[in-house]
């Protein structure tokens, strides 16, 4: 019970940041049940919850990007750009070399990761050498990423046969197979004509893999202990500029998952704009999960199927959009951060009732 | 030439609103990462609000009190439930970019943009009799947008509030030595709610500016990370209004050029324009690195006060 407790908080502001959108929602003139329809059919059908599973599997990795920054005490807002020049290092590599499948695919990865990481690892150069704010920097990268993947898509790899910006598709090597496919093997008809795809399993690995750099390797104690106390850090031999780095570059890597999840799993091909904001939801889901990586198995599955949910609510009425999801993020972000002057209150009162 | 110029004051005149709206949050001692989402909710505000009554100066009012409003909560946050100031600034910053297209959807059934206002009820360039007519300058200068003037006065009225007045000492002392004037019977907490509200009222003055007197309707996004530009021109100016007002124009200018590359049929010929549209933040970005030198944040800023 108590190792479930520190879940409790998060979990309360959830509820209340669903109670007060619901409020919104019947002041805006929408039926209250709204909410709860839009929930119950992301949990309890296939086709929900084959889509809440694809939305949740770029967020663990945008959540365990943000959190392994937040370890090394630093505020990634930049997993939105890191993520975009791992699809266009990872779509570049998909539409020029063909190879065979055992090549392809970890090549593909290789290159995800090697282009997030970049990203991430300049905005952790300019922290540690430069002393520019980490939050300026990468959002400032952000835009910038925004117009080199634009280019990239018009210049690099562009599909001229179709209107809209968009890439070429990828080799058939580099396609990731779909769980409903996967199923179809043995005979099962699970998620069928959702997108969830294996790379769900690889986010659920790379957690757990997150969670063993952290708290078992010198590594990452190092990164852990600049975070906790950069000063302590200096005087017993652990850099701290090697550390902002690394743990940005770590940061910037991990946003690889969630262009092999859309590129190689679903779309094939790299679309202008196809991230919905999962760099920034990253930082909810991390806070959420208070930068445990375990936790953010849950907490991205939670705003996966948020997501989900404000999805099919822009399909059922006329007067909601998908940004709602952002006013639930921002309500719940905000209570969470002042979780402890909340409790000091609750516990004082419950002391005079004592 | 002269167009660029002019068009480099109209493009500074949000960032000077923000930045110098910072300052004054900043030099409490409150990291204020939320400039963008206050200018989003007043330019949303102000456009609904001149749409519906045909006046910009409703519009303009509706806009302070929503960019009030909304830093309010930033400081309701930050001051009394001591939250974390950066995580604070994401969440308000969520918020805006939530209800601005939520609320837009519910009025006029489109979360992208709002009708637009009709040209005769916006707000129109002053020309200044006699100054306006002096050549070259008199155009670039003296016959603008009422808020244009407005935002090139506002970082000397900050440095004289700053510098020379008891309240701009408390301003000071809230952000550099807090608990010096805690010892002096000061309040602290106080003096920055009342200085980050203020900050929010000329921070949504660049928010109105945007949405009715630089174009007339609000889009979705608008701001464009100009709140973030106008953060980076405050440290730019190392927390100074004056050097704040230069580093300002410096990226409206910035900004302006690279609107005017865009059009330019010599360029976009041989030139992606992707890249032209990303010079704005990259020469942010090199100047916030390169050619910084030291630049002092207030002291406690970032650090709660008990």
């Amino acid at each position: 019970m108590n190792r479930l407790k520190p879940l409790l908080f998060p979990f309360c502001g959830f509820m209340i940041a669903l109670f007060i959108c619901t409020l919104i929602l019947v002041a805006a003139g929408e039926r209250y049940s709204i909410l709860l329809e839009s929930f119950y059919n992301t949990f309890f059908t296939h086709f929900g919850l084959g889509y809440a599973l694809f939305y949740s599997t770029p967020l663990v990795f945008t959540g365990l990007s943000v959190a392994v920054a937040a370890r090394c005490g630093l505020f990634n807002i930049g997993a939105e750009g890191q993520l975009y020049i791992a699809s266009v290092a990872l779509t570049f590599v998909a539409t020029h070399l063909l190879l065979p499948i055992p090549l392809a695919i970890p090549l593909a990865i290789f290159a995800a990761m090697l282009g997030g990481g970049f990203w991430g690892g300049l905005a952790g150069f300019l922290k540690a050498r430069m002393g520019s704010h980490e939050v300026i920097v990468t959002i400032l990268l952000n835009f910038i990423a925004y117009s080199l993947t634009d280019y990239s898509i018009l210049y690099l790899f562009r599909n001229p046969e179709v209107q809209n910006p968009e890439s070429l598709e990828i080799f058939q090597s580099y396609r990731l197979p779909l769980l409903s496919d996967l199923s179809a093997l043995v005979g099962l008809e699970t998620f069928s004509t959702t997108p969830v795809n294996v790379t769900l399993f690889f986010a659920v690995l790379c957690a757990f893999l997150v969670h063993f750099f952290l708290f078992s390797t010198e590594k990452g104690f190092e990164v852990r202990a600049v975070g906790f106390n950069p000063k302590a850090s200096k005087f017993n031999h652990i850099s701290v500029e090697k550390n902002t780095i690394l743990a940005f570059v770590i940061a910037g890597a991990l946003t690889a998952g969630v262009a092999v999840n859309e590129i190689m799993g679903h779309q094939h091909k790299l679309i202008q704009g196809f991230s919905v904001e999962y760099g920034f939801t990253g930082i909810a889901v991390a806070l959420l999960a208070r930068n445990n990586p375990i936790g953010i198995l849950f907490s991205a599955f939670l705003f996966g199927s948020l997501h989900n949910a404000t999805r099919e609510m822009e399909f059922m009425s006329e007067k909601v959009t998908k940004e709602l999801s952002f006013i639930l993020q921002a309500l719940m972000i905000g209570f969470v951060a002042s979780e402890r002057v909340i409790s000091e209150v609750l516990s004082r009162r419950g002391k005079k009732h004592v | 030439m002269f167009e660029l110029l002019e068009s480099c004051l109209r493009l500074s005149t949000p960032l000077l609103f923000a930045a110098i709206g910072g300052f004054f949050c900043e030099r409490s001692g409150v990291a204020t990462i939320c400039l963008e989402g206050v200018m989003l909710t007043s330019a949303w505000s102000a456009a609904v609000v001149t749409y519906y009554t045909q006046n910009p100066w409703l519009g303009t009012l509706a806009g302070l009190l929503t960019g009030g409003f909304t830093m309010s909560l930033h400081a309701l946050l930050v001051i009394f439930a001591r939250a974390d100031q950066i995580v604070s600034g994401v969440a308000v910053n969520l918020l805006a970019a939530g209800v601005t297209p939520f609320l837009n959807k519910i009025f006029f059934s489109s979360p992208t943009n709002s009708p637009a206002i009709a040209i005769e009820h916006r707000f129109h360039a002053i020309s200044i009799p006699i100054l306006s007519e002096i050549p070259l300058v008199g155009r670039i200068f003296f016959s603008q947008l009422p808020l244009v003037y407005l935002a090139l006065i506002l970082p000397f009225a900050a440095h004289f509030i700053a510098y020379k007045t008891k309240w701009g000492l408390r301003l000071l002392a809230a952000g550099d030595a807090p608990e010096a004037l805690q010892s002096l019977g000061g309040d602290v907490k106080r003096t920055r709610f009342i200085f980050l509200f203020i900050g929010g009222l000329l921070c949504s003055l660049g928010g109105t500016f945007l949405s009715i007197s630089h174009s007339s309707q609000f889009t979705r996004d608008m701001t464009a990370g100009r709140g973030f530009i106008a953060l980076a021109a405050l440290i730019f100016g190392k927390w100074r209004p004056l050097p704040t007002l230069f580093a300002c124009l410096f990226f409206g200018f910035a900004d302006s050029l690279q609107i005017r590359l865009q059009s330019a049929e010599w360029l976009t010929g041989n030139f992606p324009v992707q890249f032209i549209q990303a010079t704005p933040y990259l020469i942010t970005l090199l100047v916030l690195v390169g050619f910084m030198g030291k630049s002092r944040p207030p002291l406690s800023i970032g650090k709660e006060f008990k």
